[in-house]
């Protein structure tokens, strides 16, 4: 399978600040792609490099094969941009930016265009400078969705939209997805990341810090087991002897413990060995994923490592 | 200089943080006080400039007319209508002191940029910060519901002041009568401040910051043009136009002649309307709105590409600024008899100027070149749009479709081009048109026509130093502005500064029709230099990184 986006070793730094140190992120075709990092990680100077309206100061990015800073037009045929903070002209109605929109691209199909309108429930006839936030990004999200592109660029798409459009652009990015397209999808919302991502790139200072599908960077991250037992004991003797068993902790008749990926398949070996009556056991949301990789910033904020 | 005047202000102001935040004008020193740190330098830049300026020309005036006879020649000759049309009411023409040159000559050119100074900075801190939700966070502090207007208004005329003071010291370093020189900035200042005032019940009527300096500088453009039929028409500001308008009431006091005060009170009534009736407008709307309401618009586009949609974004603007060029040719050309006449009736003058037509060839030369420099404003205020678009993000969003940075800037370049030169033309030809049936010769609207064509390549000069500002060195791009001034000044009054001193404008080099003859060697050269500057700035603009 072949990378829709192969970003090598990117540096771009702005005057002393280093936004971009040595970045490597690989979407591959086809898929949704969570790209994620707090305010500053350098995230939008990615997708701005990506695009072709920064220029790397180092490193290599390919964009569906091309060099996005030496041929941006023909690669912008075949991908469409969201940006996170749209503006618009104060003048033209939601309306008439779309289809101005789609005329630079060359074209839109009116009928996808009439659809996502009306799923997302957009006036198209009030003008920009009278729109919320939320509606300006509808336009954005219109006007990129009715292009028939293969690759999205999303930035932050969803912010601003209230939570019932934000189940509508879950389900357009999955029907997007279906169809093939790419999606490189940015966003601090992890439950939609985790909801839409096949892989998930995490970025920290202008480096990737991990990455992988969900479920790898899930086995990186502690499972949180309660099991109610009969032996409780003999579980603890047992379950203390493992590798990979953190915080453990036991009352009259229950276990808590939390347990490394690695250490999943011993422990429940253990507990059903000691008569398990109930079990509860809570996966790692990609929250607690995000949170480990930050989980200095978070002590420094004090707020302890979860 | 400059600086020290705004510490002064500071200083003078109680403490804010002792003051208990109560009342409607709660919040008022703070807010004065952000509003005058985020102007220190736009104010400082104008002071300077404004300030350095009148110097150079104030001194270089007094060593060109040394000599009494000299200024008596200049008096007979600015007595014309078509200099009284671009000076002052002509007070003091019987003996043209050095004092009364400077308050007929200068202070209609004082009075002027002050008063755009006073319209934009009104502009910037009553509607924008509404515009961009800055106003939200600050309301919801203990701040009464005035006190953003009242600081906003407060702030544009402390810039205006701190400008006027410094005009006053450089004016105190000249030989002219301090006390007349008082008299006359205090009158630069009133207009500004009129102006100023009227801009901010323009705020209150529109939702945007664009609009309502565009009013204010329409109202600005109409000042002028009001004065400009009355000192026509009554010398020493006798006729009715001049009373309507505040350059009329700010030249009435006839500084370092009559040195009288009096007209100001009409100044000082006009703002304390305008003041009150903003004062009632903030009361009577809601944040985020106009009085004037939104409507609801097409819901489908038939905005046709990067032109269409840049003439969408202009059109206002190219409209406005196309009609005080045509409309000022207009007048220009309906004055062409007046100057024969006058020209006619004075031997003496004939003797300097040459016969009646060089007379009036003289004279277009001159306003032609005038007119050009207004276009060149507009070609300013074009590509700085374009920057405006980079800077808020709508750039990017257009650069991410298959639009090449070239074509982006350059729609935008060729719309500015396209729209100086008709406005040139349509004025030439209208001022031509005028000159035609007040000369009856119908021969004048070719000249003229011809006049205004051969200034474009000066003004796509003006476009290509913008163009290669914005491609080559984007966070300069304030710079444009001093170059249109420098252009300006150095048409306008290039006799009374030192030789050299015009080498950077293009007008300098274009030949001065009718007067001159024409030189096609220099248009071409002109041109060939706008083409060189247009190609690098967008040559540039593809090899930076965009911004926004």
């Amino acid at each position: 399978m072949t990378d829709a986006i192969a970003v090598q070793g990117l540096v771009k730094t702005f005057g002393r600040t280093r936004a971009l140190d040595g970045l490597d992120l690989h979407v591959r075709t086809g898929e949704v792609h969570g790209f994620l990092g707090p305010n500053g990680a350098g995230k939008s100077t990615t997708i701005r490099v990506l695009l072709g309206l920064l220029r790397a100061d180092a490193g290599q990015a390919l964009l569906l094969g091309g060099d996005p800073w030496h041929d941006p037009v023909t690669l912008h045929r075949r991908l469409a941009y969201v940006p996170g903070d749209v503006t618009l002209w104060p003048q033209l109605t939601g309306g008439e930016t779309i289809d101005l929109l789609g005329r630079l691209r060359g074209g839109l199909d009116p009928h996808r265009r009439d659809a996502l309108v009306e799923r997302f429930e957009l006036d198209t006839r009030v003008r920009a400078r009278a729109y919320s936030k939320g509606n300006r990004q509808k336009v954005a999200l219109v006007a990129a969705l009715a292009a028939d592109v293969e690759l999205l660029l999303m930035d932050e798409p969803t912010s601003g939209l209230d939570p019932l459009m934000g189940a509508v652009f879950q389900e357009v990015v999955r029907e997007a997805a279906a169809d093939g397209r790419t999606v490189l999808l940015s966003s601090h919302v992890l439950a939609e990341v985790e909801a839409l991502a096949d892989r998930v790139t995490i970025i920290r200072r202008g480096r990737a810090v991990s990455t992988g599908t969900l479920d790898d960077l899930r086995g990186l991250t502690r499972t949180t087991v309660v099991a109610g037992l009969a032996d409780v004991p003999g579980a603890r003797d047992a379950l203390a002897a493992l590798d990979g068993v953190h915080h453990l902790r036991v009352d009259d008749a229950h276990v808590t413990l939390a347990a490394d990926g690695a250490a999943l398949d011993a422990v429940l070996a253990t507990l059903a060995a000691r008569g398990v009556r109930s079990v509860v056991a809570h996966p790692p949301t990609l929250e607690d994923v995000f949170l480990r990789e930050y989980g200095d910033e978070l002590a420094t904020l004090g707020l302890g490592e979860r | 200089m400059t600086t020290t005047t705004v510490r002064r202000t500071r200083a003078a102001r109680p403490d804010p943080r002792r003051a208990t935040p109560h009342g409607p004008l709660a919040g008022t020193g703070r807010l004065l006080r952000l509003a005058l740190r985020t102007d220190r330098w736009t104010t400082g830049i104008w002071a300077v400039a404004v300030a350095g300026l009148t110097q150079v020309s104030v001194v270089a005036l007094a060593e060109l007319y040394a000599d009494p006879g000299e200024r008596e020649a200049r008096a007979a000759l600015i007595a014309s209508p078509a200099a009284t049309a671009l000076a002052g009411p002509g007070f003091g023409l019987d003996d043209y002191t050095f004092g009364a040159m400077t308050a007929n000559e200068l202070a209609l050119w004082l009075m002027v940029p002050v008063g755009i100074m006073g319209v934009l900075a009104v502009s910037r801190h009553l509607r924008a910060p509404e515009e961009d939700g800055r106003l939200e966070i600050v309301r919801s502090q203990p701040v009464g519901r005035p006190a953003p207007v009242v600081a906003g208004l407060l702030a544009a005329a402390g810039g205006v002041l701190v400008v006027g003071v410094a005009l006053l010291a450089a004016l105190l370093t000249t030989d002219l009568d301090p006390a007349g020189s008082v008299l006359m900035v205090a009158s630069v200042v009133a207009v500004a401040l009129v102006l100023a005032s009227a801009t901010a019940v323009a705020a209150q009527l529109t939702t945007h910051a664009r609009t309502s300096s565009a009013i204010g500088m329409a109202l600005l453009g109409l000042a002028f043009v009001l004065r400009a039929v009355g000192d026509v028409q009554g010398p020493r500001s006798t006729s009715v136009w001049t009373w309507l308008s505040p350059f009329g009431w700010s030249q009435a006091t006839a500084p370092y002649t009559l040195d009288r005060w009096w007209p100001l009170a009409v100044g000082v009534a006009a703002v304390a309307l305008n003041v009150g009736v903003a004062a009632v407008l903030v009361r009577r709307r809601d944040l985020g709105t106009g009085l004037l309401p939104e409507r609801l618009g097409p819901a489908r586009g038939r905005v046709g590409g990067l032109v269409g949609l840049t003439w969408r974004r202009q059109r206002t603007s190219v409209l406005a600024w196309g009609a005080g060029v045509v409309g000022t040719g207009a007048l220009i050309g309906l004055l062409a008899s007046a100057v024969v006449d006058f020209v006619a009736e004075g031997a003496e003058l004939s003797a300097i100027l040459g016969d009646v037509d060089d007379a009036v060839a003289a004279v277009f030369g001159l306003y032609t070149v005038f007119l050009a420099v207004v276009a060149a404003a507009y070609v300013g205020t074009a590509v700085g749009a374009a920057r405006a678009e980079e800077r808020s993000g709508r750039a990017a969003g257009l650069l991410a479709l298959p639009v090449s940075r070239v074509r982006w800037l350059g729609a935008q370049v060729a719309l500015a081009a396209v729209a100086a030169s008709v406005m040139m033309l349509l004025a030439g030809a209208v001022m031509g048109a005028g000159a035609a049936v007040t000369l009856d010769d119908a021969s004048q609207v070719g000249r003229l026509l011809g006049a205004a064509a051969v200034t474009l390549p000066g003004v796509l000069v003006v476009l290509g130093v913008a163009t290669a500002v914005l491609g080559l060195a984007p966070r300069a791009a304030g710079a444009v502005w001093l170059y249109v001034a420098y252009v300006g000044t150095v048409g306008m009054f290039a006799a009374l500064l030192p030789d050299g001193a015009d080498a950077l404008s293009p007008f300098t080099y274009l030949p001065a029709l009718p007067a001159e003859p024409m030189d096609w060697p220099a248009v071409a050269a002109v041109s060939a230099v706008a083409a060189v500057l247009v190609t690098a700035g967008l040559a540039g603009v593809r090899q930076r990184d965009l911004d926004g």
